[in-house]
């Protein structure tokens, strides 16, 4: 046990845990090959779908961020108002961003024929509902940034 | 223990950039997020999975035609019920639901563990390198569900394959994954609620928010040159909690209607139609289903078949001469909205009766709609015993708009919306 233990690096539960689920997915993927007319396209979207996530968005909303903290936050100690100020701006940006990122397809209208063809309904209001919650959020972030920095004044 | 193990050979990666762990600077991030985030995202995932394979099963792949695919193994071994009429409005509400809540969490999640995609060595053990490709089939799998179950529902197919088996497929995978992952980290999860507590974290202030520390003996995404914090752990799980709120409450305003319907502010099904008898949501318009207008016009005839034999050739008007049976039903999407509705017509039953088909026997029930895989459903002998289960000629007291089926659709409770066959020209009962 103590051999397996360290040619192996865990238990051997765990090797069974591990074969057991990477022959799952090996059967899922032979399945795609099996039943879809267009596999590579899978892997490319499996593939892609990592790269676009762990090298290309995190570290570009990573940036902003940085950035946009880096600006707001200058100095060793910044001031609990530019802190504030700050998440007051990432959170609207947050929210608005996640919902941009989730409805994209409507909200940029990709597929305005297709979407009308099949619903009947139209993608023309989309655009138009994301501005105004991205409008209300930005406002009302704001505004409460306001009254806090009233408060943070008042208090010295 | 790992420590010792033999190193397996792994990439030379130099010690630079994010392979760098001081690159890292994120305060918050650690084990503790990690292990609560995961903690919301657990039960939202099992339910999203479940209801996904029981959206499998409300298809009753084994009959007829009804599989849009291959299936590999055949999982379903029970006939789905026909009752209570809402049943698959919940399920599949519940898939489109959770799945959407799901998404800020799995993207807080996957910030909260990022520094370890960098980890050095690549592989420390074989164990540790078998997790490693465990976790990339884990993200990929999770992106890939989730990624082309929102496409869906937008009715938006930029990626070239079929989306059912696709998505289906792909959550294998990601199940797969997922379970051998947490086989391997709820050690870590357990410990870190041990020595933070599951809420504790949550309490602190600005002031007091601290680096999570390293937990003794594991390898976490805990900073080990943290900036200060500008942010608290409440605030942003808060802001993650808000966003999977708000993404569920669209999804469900689209699933239950009435003023509710209002909350599916970006959500695909939001719109209201208006206050006529046939103003409500359309799954496939006749356009988009090419429905050829001389086919559905005062020369259209129901056959009755049984088997290859013909017994009977029914007119329209011939049909609302027979007894009429009202019922209050729901449209159920796979995509996740629902939209009840009362609707009269013939029962099944009653026209297999009138074709003189045996008791029980399964009904193959086609459309005018020239193609495709749905221009036809099989249904159980249950489902067309079912009293509720219609040939339904009108809707809220109107003949059915052309868009919902005119002259004649289905209608069986707790059927998968797109089972509910419209503009039916063809009924073959099986002998």
């Amino acid at each position: 046990m103590k051999r397996f233990r360290y040619e192996y690096g865990a238990s051997p539960v765990h090797l069974l845990v591990a074969l057991t689920s990477l022959a799952v997915s090996a059967w899922a993927l032979a399945q795609v090959f099996d039943v879809l007319s267009t596999p590579g396209r899978f892997l490319i979207w499996f593939l892609g779908a990592i790269v676009l996530h762990d090298f290309i968005f995190l570290p570009l909303y990573s940036l902003l961020d940085r950035g946009a903290a880096g600006a707001l936050t200058r100095g060793r100690q910044p001031s609990r108002l530019r802190i504030a100020a700050l998440n007051h701006l990432r959170i609207p940006v947050l929210l608005s961003g996640l919902m941009l990122l989730v409805w994209y397809p409507l909200v940029l209208s990709k597929a305005p024929g297709g979407f009308e063809r099949t619903t009947g309904m139209s993608t023309d209001v989309y655009l138009e509902r994301w501005l105004l919650l991205s409008a209300v959020l930005f406002a009302g972030s704001a505004l409460l940034l306001a009254v806090r920095a009233r408060r943070l004044r008042a208090q010295g | 223990m790992e420590e010792d193990a033999r190193r397996p050979p792994s990439l030379p990666v130099p010690e630079v950039g994010p392979f760098r762990r001081s690159f890292w600077k994120s305060p918050l991030r650690g084990p503790w997020l990690a292990s609560f985030l995961s903690a919301a995202l657990l039960p939202l995932i099992v339910i999203c999975s479940l209801t996904g394979f029981l959206s499998h099963a409300a298809y009753n792949p084994d009959l007829g035609d009804n599989a849009l695919f291959d299936q590999g193994v055949d999982l379903y071994f029970f006939d789905w019920p026909t009752g209570p009429s809402w049943l698959y409005v919940l399920t599949q509400g519940l898939h489109i639901i959770t799945g959407l809540a799901a998404i800020p969490i799995l993207l807080a999640k996957l910030w909260a563990v990022i520094p370890q995609l960098f980890e050095r060595p690549t592989a420390r053990s074989w164990a540790h390198g078998l997790e490693r490709i465990g976790l990339a089939l884990l993200v990929g799998g999770s992106l890939f569900v989730f990624a082309t179950g929102v496409l869906n529902i937008q009715i938006y197919y930029p990626f070239g394959f079929s989306f059912v088996p696709a998505h289906y497929y792909a959550a294998f995978v990601f199940l797969a994954a997922l379970a051998f992952h947490i086989v391997t980290k709820v050690g870590v999860m357990r410990a870190a609620f041990r020595e933070r507590g599951v809420l504790r974290p949550l309490r602190e202030d600005l002031a007091h928010t601290e680096p999570e520390p390293e937990l003794a003996g594991r390898h976490t995404s805990a900073p080990v040159a943290a900036a200060p914090p500008t942010m608290t752990r409440r605030l942003l799980l808060g802001t993650v909690g808000v966003g999977s709120a708000a993404l569920a409450a669209m999804g469900t305003g689209q699933v239950v209607g009435g003023p509710l319907r209002k909350l599916a502010l970006l959500s695909p099904r939001g719109d209201d139609f208006g206050d006529g008898p046939n103003d409500f949501q359309v799954n496939k318009t006749a356009e988009a289903a090419k429905i050829p207008m001389d086919k559905v016009g005062p020369d259209w005839r129901l056959t009755l078949e049984v088997g290859e034999e013909r017994r009977a050739v029914i007119s329209r008007d011939e049909l609302l001469a027979m007894e009429q049976v009202t019922a209050d039903l729901p449209i159920a999407c796979v995509e996740g909205w629902s939209t009840t509705q009362t609707w009269t017509g013939v029962r099944l039953s009653e026209l297999a009766r009138m074709a003189g088909a045996a008791d029980g026997a399964e009904l193959q029930v086609i459309s005018v709609q020239p193609a495709g895989a749905l221009r036809q459903a099989t249904l159980t002998g249950d489902q067309v015993a079912a009293e509720d289960s219609l040939l339904a000629l009108k809707v809220n007291g109107a003949d059915l708009s052309l868009d919902h089926g005119f002259p004649a659709r289905v209608m069986v409770p707790a059927l998968p919306g797109v089972h509910n066959t419209k503009w039916v020209e063809k009924m073959v009962f099986a002998t």
